[in-house]
């Protein structure tokens, strides 16, 4: 590492320990992962894993079944388009939900706009900036399975549950771009008499909100790449389709779940590249 | 339009009122999307769970007390350890498969950028793929194949990140600036040797703060790979919740919150570190 910054050594010390400690724990989480196969009856390495991984590809797609598979039938097809649409629609919620909160909190949460506010102020940028932190922490599948306690059943639960965790991400993210900014278009207000408030939202705003709006865009496509996996535990769209089936061993229906998912990420994608062009 | 309050002209002069302008027609896109998934939600039935607040107000009371019992305690030190050994695993093994894909997808190996090179179109169409599947769906399908073995968990995490890691690197890779590089051509360095000496040196550090980075995302996926019934931070979460033992939960939620906020100021201190 020394070729990369010969002249700030001090600090190169802190990225060194670092690496070695990185390495000291992926060392022995390899022990840890190959040393608990010992205690099996079969070892993950073996003939009989490779043969149940084989076994299970093809029930995956349904050979040897006597019964069409579901991905051949279009009635199944059919059916499971509405559970696609209420996916699509719990992730455009979801990550609509977490915009707005992240456009009411994200200037609160910003030093540059916060700093030299006094106690109040110094307060709000404080709590703000903790329940970024925590909505960030806690996994989307967790505020999940708290949430089908609260909420009912459908695809509300699952929406609220991504929509706080991408709050606290995209508000950290939107913070961060209005601490990067240039702040003279707001000086320049403030000196045209222009109060605090008016010259953040015509100062800072046009500036921020088109970032704001790649970094929704983004989000969105990994939003709907979760929204499968908070269906496991939300009782909504394709995810509980795709829980029930492995549950029931309908194998051929997951693989038409994971089709369906498929066709939901590469085209949540594709839309994402498209609008972010309009935001440009 | 002399009697407008200022604000409103340089309101005008900003965001010029043209009908299709792209931004606007981005916000009325959005707008209706907005108002397209509210239709979708089944209000009929109600926002709330019957006993939808009694659950809320038991949750909220119980993340005062949580549970801090000698044995819950040991259990949550040992499923932190084993989510980060399978964070550490699964991102080990993702960059070994996805820097040599990343760096087929980048083309940089080939002197004309590989432009037509069909291993450069499968690679990058691989990572795709790899990325596009959440780790969870991974693990759920690794599990049901072979069975509990923490290897599932660490082949689950490692596919989707190389696939991100692979994307990542090929762009840093394709990103380094030609300056340097046509100097070493031209003093006669064969591609190998420019790959070596100019790219290499140019990527590093980024390449190092991005792999912290994803480590720190590793992590917060292992606890939720764990779901699974492969023993993480997740799994004993979910055990707490079936047994509606909420201040046993919070215990686990809470010590994941520790472990995670530690883990983003590590990485964060060493990325600002690297890339300054």
């Amino acid at each position: 590492m020394s070729t990369l910054r010969p002249t700030e050594s001090p600090r190169i010390g802190f990225v060194h320990v670092s690496i070695v400690a990185a390495l000291v724990m992926l060392v022995s989480s390899w022990v840890f992962v190959l040393g608990w196969d010992r205690q099996q009856s079969f070892s993950f390495f073996s003939t009989e894993t490779a043969g149940r991984a084989w076994g299970f590809i093809q029930d995956l797609a349904g050979v040897g079944r006597t019964s069409e598979p579901a991905y051949a039938q279009l009635s199944e097809w059919s059916r499971t388009a509405r559970l696609a649409y209420d996916t699509l629609a719990m992730s455009v919620l979801a990550i609509m939900l977490a915009a707005m909160g992240a456009l009411v909190t994200f200037m609160l949460g910003a030093r540059n706009v916060m700093g030299g506010g006094g106690l109040p102020a110094g307060v709000t940028f404080g709590l703000v900036r903790a329940s970024w932190a925590f909505a960030r922490a806690v996994p989307e599948l967790v505020w999940a399975l708290l949430a089908v306690f609260v909420f009912s059943p459908g695809i509300l639960p699952g929406a609220i549950a991504l929509a706080i965790h991408n709050y606290g991400v995209l508000s950290k993210l939107a913070a961060e771009v209005v601490e990067g900014m240039d702040m003279r278009p707001v000086e320049a207000l403030r000196s045209s008499g222009a109060g605090r408030g008016k010259a953040l939202v015509y100062g800072v705003l046009p500036q921020a909100l088109p970032r704001f709006m790649t970094y929704l865009l983004y989000r969105w496509e990994v939003v709907i790449r979760t929204t499968i996996v908070v269906g496991f535990v939300a009782a909504g769209g394709l995810g509980m389709e795709f829980r029930l089936a492995m549950s029931n061993f309908h194998y051929t229906t997951v693989s038409l779940v994971l089709m369906w998912y498929l066709i939901l990420v590469l085209g949540v994608d594709a839309a994402s590249a498209g609008l972010r062009r309009l935001a440009r | 339009m002399r009697s407008k309050p200022v604000e409103m002209t340089v309101l005008r002069r900003v965001g010029e009122p043209r009908l299709f302008e792209s931004r606007r027609v981005l916000t009325l896109i959005l707008t209706a999307a907005l108002a397209w998934s509210l239709l979708n939600v089944g209000w009929s039935d109600g926002v709330l769970h019957a006993g939808g607040l009694a659950a809320l107000r038991e949750m909220g009371g119980a993340l005062l007390t949580p549970d801090l019992s000698g044995e819950v305690l040991a259990k949550l030190v040992g499923s932190v350890w084993r989510t980060l050994a399978y964070a550490f695993a699964g991102l080990s093994l993702a960059l070994v498969i996805g820097f040599p894909l990343g760096l087929v997808a980048s083309g940089v190996l080939r002197s004309d950028g590989g432009g037509r090179d069909p291993f450069r179109w499968a690679a990058r169409l691989l990572l795709a793929h790899l990325r596009a599947v959440h780790e969870l769906v991974w693990a759920w399908l690794f599990v049901a194949a072979v069975g509990l073995f923490p290897m599932a968990a660490v082949l689950a995490l490692a596919l989707p990140y190389s696939g991100i890691l692979g994307r990542v690197f090929a762009e840093l890779f394709q990103d380094v600036p030609e300056g340097p590089l046509r100097a070493l051509r031209s003093a006669g360095a064969s591609e190998t040797q420019v790959f070596w000496h100019g790219r290499v040196p140019f990527v590093l550090s980024d390449a190092l703060s991005y792999t912290f980075y994803r480590l720190e995302c590793g992590i917060r996926s292992a606890t939720v790979l764990s779901f699974v019934g492969l023993g993480g931070l997740g799994f004993h979460i979910q055990v707490a919740l079936a047994d509606l033992a909420y201040s046993r939960a919070w215990t686990f939620i809470l010590g994941l919150i520790a472990m995670i906020v530690l883990v983003e100021a590590w990485s964060s201190a060493i990325r600002r570190r690297v890339t300054l």
